[in-house]
């Protein structure tokens, strides 16, 4: 959704904020910035007549971050990546732990279902689909279907490192993560060969989920 | 969001090719109270639910309740787009769900209630009939008999 966008679809009253992809009111634990843009959007009920579509009276964007973020297949591989996905994830871990502590608990994973205490059986999957077998998971509930459950599985391990990269580095930004995430780590290279798989198939639900995954 | 002329070729491709319902006017309501007095909902299109519900899907055109009493730490995201930074959201969710800001001016008076439950829809959708002829209207019911006089509707 862009402003070129809201100027068609012409919603009653709409506030146009000059922020990246991601970043609707504006930056992350910035409660002061997040007001200014909420009481923006509530001065709009004023209005006397509409369609309406106002500017964000501040053009301050966030300037250390690109306005969309950078795909994996943008990304080269740098030399000396981990061979061993699985021993990768166990220190990770540790660092999403440390994530845990200094959240009071914040955490964007969960979308498998299955607890990062048992991510080592989740990467075995992974591998085994990404080798093109026939893999399967006793967890993956009835009514998902494989493709979806993949890219759920991928979201949680992507999640264990970015936010265990915030423990260790709490200033990176998303593109640093990113970039580190698709050059420097086992699991991203291993996310790249499932993206592959996904892609060559003429499934529509599997190429959706490669999408998902890594484009 | 970002201006167009500030993103790559591909992205601003991507984008004007997006499909986009064209519109002359809007129904306009004006208020009948102060924001004082006047109880919101926030219905998001970032793909946002609580952890231990459906996930969305690809081209996914239902919704999601978020009961707005939901601690911010157990609303998560499964959004299909790579099209966003989702580092902000892992931070603090309320950068596309301010649901802790709109708890605050609540409780400084400066708005009347939250209403007892947020509505969360995924974006990035191309197909949206079902969300037009069905989903849409059913969450625009239950907001009216939930009382609600404002929708606060955050992308992400």
């Amino acid at each position: 959704m862009v402003r070129e966008h809201t100027e068609k679809t012409k919603p009653p009253r709409a506030l146009f904020v000059p922020f990246p992809f991601g970043y609707a009111m504006g930056r992350p634990n910035d409660p002061e910035l997040q007001h200014r843009v909420l009481r923006a959007a509530l001065d709009l009920f004023a209005e006397p007549a509409g369609p309406v579509l106002r500017d964000f009276p501040d053009d301050a964007e966030p300037g250390d971050q690109p306005p969309a973020p950078v795909q994996a297949s943008g990304i080269p591989t740098t030399a000396g990546v981990p061979e061993d996905p699985a021993l990768e994830t166990t220190q990770m871990r540790r660092y999403h732990e440390q994530w845990l502590a200094a959240s009071g608990g914040r955490t964007a994973f969960g979308l498998s279902g299955i607890p990062a205490t048992r991510f080592r059986g989740v990467v075995r999957f992974i591998q085994s689909f990404a080798a093109g077998e026939d893999a399967e998971l006793d967890e993956r509930p009835a009514d998902v279907p494989l493709p979806n459950f993949i890219r759920y599985c991928a979201d949680d391990w992507k999640t264990l490192y970015f936010e265990g990269h915030m423990a260790m580095k709490p200033a990176a930004g998303g593109d640093e993560i990113a970039r580190w995430f698709w050059a420097e780590t086992a699991a991203g290279q291993l996310l790249r060969r499932v993206r592959d798989r996904l892609d060559a198939s003429d499934d529509p639900r599997w190429k959706a989920a490669a999408f998902g995954v890594a484009r | 969001m970002p201006r167009l002329d500030r993103l790559p070729q591909l992205n601003r491709n991507n984008l004007l090719m997006l499909p986009v319902q064209i519109n002359d006017t809007a129904p306009f309501t004006r208020p009948t109270r102060p924001l004082s007095a006047c109880r919101l909902a926030i219905v998001t299109t970032a793909g946002l639910h609580r952890r231990d519900d459906r996930p969305f899907g690809p081209a996914d055109q239902t919704y999601r309740v978020i009961p707005s009493d939901t601690p911010a730490a157990d609303i998560i995201q499964s959004h299909t787009s790579l099209g966003f930074d989702r580092v902000p959201t892992m931070r603090d969710v309320n950068i596309s769900f301010p649901i802790d800001r709109v708890r605050e001016l609540v409780a400084r008076g400066e708005l009347g209630t939250v209403a007892p439950r947020c509505y969360s829809f995924m974006g990035a959708q191309r197909d949206l009939k079902r969300i037009e002829g069905e989903t849409g209207p059913e969450v625009g019911r239950r907001l009216r008999s939930e009382g609600v006089d404002l929708a606060l509707i955050t992308p992400t």
